[in-house]
């Protein structure tokens, strides 16, 4: 492998880029993700986990960490925010290109209950506040992020299932 | 990946949910801020949901924009949904093979009152294992995993036994016992519960007496370990009836004849059987310590030739059925060499 990468890398990487990486390489790169947190001995030391997490991924995924691991190097976590960073990451446990994910999220979307779905499509879709969106469903806040954190999980193992 | 896995990834699932939305509030505070790191590093699997469920967050920007019903519609829906006839969220997958947490918790609840009526003395006998009465006319079978190998098997009775690496198990039921003998290696047992029947399981000089609950034996050259996940058992010496101690859910005792009786510990049971779900866990354990543990399930053995890497730190939570990811990991520390040779794997100071 690290010979055809030698030979083809520019391609390679440039076809890498472009396709979702196979199951085996997201579960590389998951596993190489986590021994980066567990290097981590102090944990005051991030300040934003989910955007160390984020950009530790996105990193990895772009230096093609499976394929070289030694390559994959340091880092600047303050350059950019979280969701910036949410952008690129690849799908995890999936071999599905983006618009066939979209597609197929659409379809396991209907079978949430309303609640649920309404949550979420208010504050992915209009970017309401858990607060706003606890108005417009006459519900709590409480309820509003329950609904939505409901929604992810299932949504989530669902795709992973069909993935 | 079985309903027993998917039923877990749920739960993680839930809890990844949950702190996506948590961080996507706000920003979290400090104290949210180290649970959610020690969150992710209890395992690879909680990381794995985490991603999963921060993806499904950014797909659904696109996959809510519905073009054949309007927001206001949802909304609509979403008010006029009545809470008290919501059906489970999640639909389990059916638990054929494994009964439900549920379903042990009320068992072992049942078990409880069933032994507070009848008098312990009948139940939790906990008697001399020449004494303990098996018509010879019982067909004994027998189970045995190889070297890295895992078993699961459901009894006649519905509960189910795992059988770890390198184990053996001798089952008899007769009409009034349901008596295990554990030869080698290391089980956990989820015991039916039956209260005219008790399940005993004798390993090496320990007996465990149970109705319904759910415990994990591991047989070791010095002692026998027995570990209970739910509920309670009774233990005592094989060989005599004498001082009986009885180990509730998260204790381990610790069995041997020459230290008997013992005093229960606490552990986190989830660690000790974390081998059902084909991980090992370690927290701030010794290398060595970690090795031995490996070479239970490994192909080819650790050997440390740096004496002082002994005592290195370890943590975290790896595959038993996959020793690369372990050497990966081993690769990964800072001064640590790992040489990969026809009989084992080396690993020394660099």
């Amino acid at each position: 492998m690290e010979r055809l990468f030698a030979e083809h890398g520019g391609a390679l990487q440039a076809f890498l880029g472009r396709r979702v990486r196979s199951r085996a390489d997201t579960q590389d790169l998951l596993q190489e993700v986590y021994l980066r947190m567990l290097r981590i001995s102090d944990p005051e030391a991030i300040r934003d986990p989910v955007l160390y997490v984020y950009t530790v991924a996105n990193n990895l995924a772009k230096e093609h960490a499976v394929l070289d691991r030694r390559r994959a190097s340091g880092m600047d976590i303050d350059e950019v925010a979280a969701h910036e960073q949410l952008e690129t990451l690849p799908a995890f446990d999936s071999d599905l290109d983006a618009a066939r994910r979209v597609a197929r999220l659409r379809v396991v979307l209907k079978q949430l209950r309303p609640k649920c779905q309404a949550a979420v499509a208010l504050r992915f879709t209009h970017g309401l506040s858990y607060r706003e969106i606890a108005a417009r469903l006459e519900v709590s806040p409480q309820m509003a992020k329950k609904y939505v954190a409901q929604a992810l999980a299932h949504c989530r193992r669902r795709m992973a299932r069909l993935g | 990946m079985t309903s027993k896995d998917e039923q877990v990834r749920a739960v993680i699932a839930e809890q990844a949910g949950e702190w996506f939305v948590t961080n996507d509030e706000g920003p979290l505070a400090t104290e949210d801020s180290a649970a959610l790191v020690a969150w992710l590093k209890a395992s690879p699997a909680h990381l794995g949901e985490f991603l999963g469920v921060s993806v499904v967050a950014r797909d659904l920007r696109e996959a809510c924009v519905d073009p054949d019903s309007s927001i206001d519609t949802l909304i609509a829906r979403a008010r006029a949904e009545d809470e008290t006839l919501v059906r489970s969220l999640w639909p389990r997958v059916s638990a054929a093979v494994f009964p439900s947490r549920r379903w042990l918790t009320a068992a072992v609840t049942l078990a409880s009152l069933a032994v507070l009526s009848l008098g312990l003395s009948q139940l939790w006998s906990v008697r001399p294992a020449s004494q303990v009465s098996m018509p010879a006319s019982v067909p004994a079978l027998h189970f045995a995993t190889r070297h890295g190998q895992q078993l699961v098997q459901r009894l006649a009775d519905s509960s189910v036994l795992h059988l770890n690496t390198d184990s053996s198990v001798t089952v008899r039921y007769s009409d009034t016992e349901r008596l295990i003998t554990l030869t080698s290696g290391q089980a956990v047992f989820e015991v039916a519960h039956e209260p005219q029947r008790a399940f005993r399981v004798l390993a090496g000089s320990a007996q465990v007496v149970a109705v319904g609950t759910r415990f994990d034996v591991r047989l070791t050259p010095e002692a026998t370990l027995v570990t209970v996940v739910e509920g309670r058992v009774a233990v005592g010496l094989s060989a005599t009836s004498a001082a009986i101690i009885q180990v509730g859910a998260d204790q381990q005792l610790r069995v041997a004849a020459a230290e008997w009786p013992a005093r229960p510990v606490a552990v986190d049971a989830e660690r000790t059987t974390s081998w059902l779900r084909r991980e090992i866990v370690f927290d701030h354990e010794p290398l060595e310590q970690v090795a031995a543990e490996f070479n239970r399930y490994a192909p080819k053995p650790i050997a440390i030739t740096t004496p002082a890497l002994r005592s290195l730190e370890i943590s975290g939570v790896f595959a038993t059925d996959d020793p690369d990811a372990f050497i990966a990991f081993l690769r990964s520390l800072k001064g640590v060499r790992v040489e990969v040779t026809e009989k084992e794997i080396r690993v020394s100071r660099e």
